[in-house]
């Protein structure tokens, strides 16, 4: 590695060394307790697999760069230089964590592998190693947010191809159905591209009669993915921007757990409430403004606590609310709420070619949905969707797995 | 396939979400050469906003999207 590179990427981490990275790197005794708290080494126990080991390859370049031993001794103890073969290894290191930060939860010293993780990104990042997909993705967002002029209209079409759908669903009349720059709205929905993300909670909303509309932007945040802190910044700034020119009381983000994690807690103090979707039904229940027919499914449910929402973003008690109103037949996972095993599907991995990793590192959700006997799999993170329905598929497990917005907007029950 | 373009790859993206059917293109727009055309079918409604603007940050050129019952059709062709 040419020494120009090598300052850039050591100035990169210097960037990033704040006193919390300093104690993350310093404090840890190697205890291990972190590796039976990551999903990947509770499927596969293998030692790349464990949260410390992915730790530690970032640990032995700060050893090297940051400590007086490492500089004056750099052949001594278990420092590294950075070249390329340390940044493959951050490569492996940093894709094979979800971020999920149940190490967190357990660490007695309540290291933060994400935040260390975020570190080896930034590096490779620098490195132009980053997963293309994901730097290519989050590149299209931004653009989206600066010539958003260019795309408005065909916005526009898909979202009217989709209001036909609205009206099946939820058979009230109105004005509107799927409303889109409505200044002084009370909520601004984030949606994802799909109409699986828009129909049933346009239904929700409307059978609500919420004052409601649609953002132009999709919620999803591939700036956080891939680990890169301007974009990510960018990205939400687009939805920043729309909810202050439309002076919106409350920004809703649909059942995306980074894209909630990122507005509700990484954007700073905002002139609007944030609000993941399953806030918004359980309110809307609790409040009577809309009702559903319980147990219109019979079969037993269980529910995946998506790690960003309800670890990292306190939106636990609130689903499991909603589907105490869906159905008698509900059955928690062991563990569950901020103990619950991650999917393996979290911090843009479902977007990356690596179906092996992720199905070898399933085997443990697989195992605790197996044991739970639940013929249906409700969740409400667009990522965690993706792989539990890849390993349902992969395992052939006889479970269906259904956002929450979806099962509430069948069992809406609407006035007449 | 279209009249008036010649297509050299086709790729049948429908029911994938969202991200997958981009990511996909993205992959697929480079086996073929620069100057040809990938035709992309998808049922993701998002695609209408969203090829557009992964073309212009990859400097790929959509030369005609068409819609029929749900599905939307690019043709894009590899400038680079």
């Amino acid at each position: 590695m040419e020494k120009e590179k090598k300052e850039k990427l050591l100035d990169l981490f210097r960037s990033k060394m704040d006193r919390a990275m300093r104690y993350y790197l310093d404090v840890c005794t190697r205890c291990g307790i972190c590796k039976d708290a990551c999903f990947a080494y509770a499927s596969v126990p293998k030692i790349e697999y464990t949260p410390v080991w992915r730790a530690e390859v970032l640990r032995k370049i700060y050893k090297r760069y940051f400590k007086w031993t490492g500089k004056l001794f750099p052949s001594w103890g278990e420092s590294m230089e950075i070249d390329d073969d340390a940044m493959k290894q951050l490569y492996d290191a940093a894709y094979t964590c979800t971020g999920c930060r149940r190490c967190m939860v357990y660490c007695p010293f309540g290291i933060d592998t994400q935040a260390i993780q975020s570190v080896a990104k930034l590096l490779l990042i620098g490195d132009e190693s980053a997963p293309e997909e994901l730097s290519m993705l989050a590149d299209a967002s931004i653009e989206k947010g600066k010539h958003l002029e260019l795309y408005k209209e065909s916005f526009v079409q898909a979202i009217k191809n989709l209001e036909k759908d609205v009206v099946s669903k939820w058979k009230g009349e109105s004005d509107q159905i799927i409303p889109l720059d409505v200044e002084g709205a009370n909520i601004l929905y984030v949606a994802l591209a799909g109409a699986h993300s828009i129909v049933p909670t346009a239904s929700i909303l409307n059978a609500a009669r919420e004052n409601w509309t649609l953002s132009f932007f999709e919620a999803v945040n591939f700036g956080a993915f891939v680990g890169d802190p301007r974009k990510t910044q960018l990205i939400a700034k687009r939805i920043i921007d729309e909810a202050i020119r439309l002076k919106v009381k409350e920004v809703t983000i649909c059942e995306c757990g980074t894209a909630y994690r990122v507005m509700k807690h990484l954007v700073g103090e905002q002139p609007f409430q944030v609000s993941h979707i399953a806030e918004v039904m359980a309110r809307y229940l609790k409040e009577g403004r809309i009702r559903v027919e319980k147990d219109r499914t019979k079969e037993l449910i269980t529910y995946h606590d998506p790690c960003q929402s309800g670890r990292n973003g306190g939106v636990i008690e609130e689903p499991r609310y909603v589907l105490h109103q869906l159905t008698s037949n509900f059955v928690e996972m062991t563990p569950n709420k901020e103990h619950n095993l991650c999917c393996g599907g979290g911090g843009g991995l479902v977007a990356l070619e690596n179906e092996a990793f992720r199905k070898e590192t399933g085997k443990a959700k697989v195992n605790q949905i197996k044991e739970t006997e639940a013929a249906i799999v409700a969740t409400g993170c667009e990522n965690c969707h993706t792989q539990l329905k890849f390993l349902g598929d992969t395992y052939k497990m006889e479970v269906k797995v259904e956002f929450l917005t979806n099962m509430v907007a069948n069992a809406l029950i609407l006035e007449s | 396939m279209s009249e008036e373009i010649k297509v050299s790859k086709t790729m049948d993206l429908k029911g994938l979400p969202c991200p997958q059917p981009v990511i996909k293109v993205s992959k697929g727009i480079k086996e073929i050469e620069v100057g040809q055309v990938l035709e992309a079918v998808t049922t993701d409604p998002g695609a209408l906003s969203d090829f557009p603007a992964w073309a212009r940050t990859s400097g790929n050129e959509i030369l005609k999207t068409d819609q029929e019952s749900g599905l939307v059709r690019f043709y894009i062709r590899r400038v680079k």
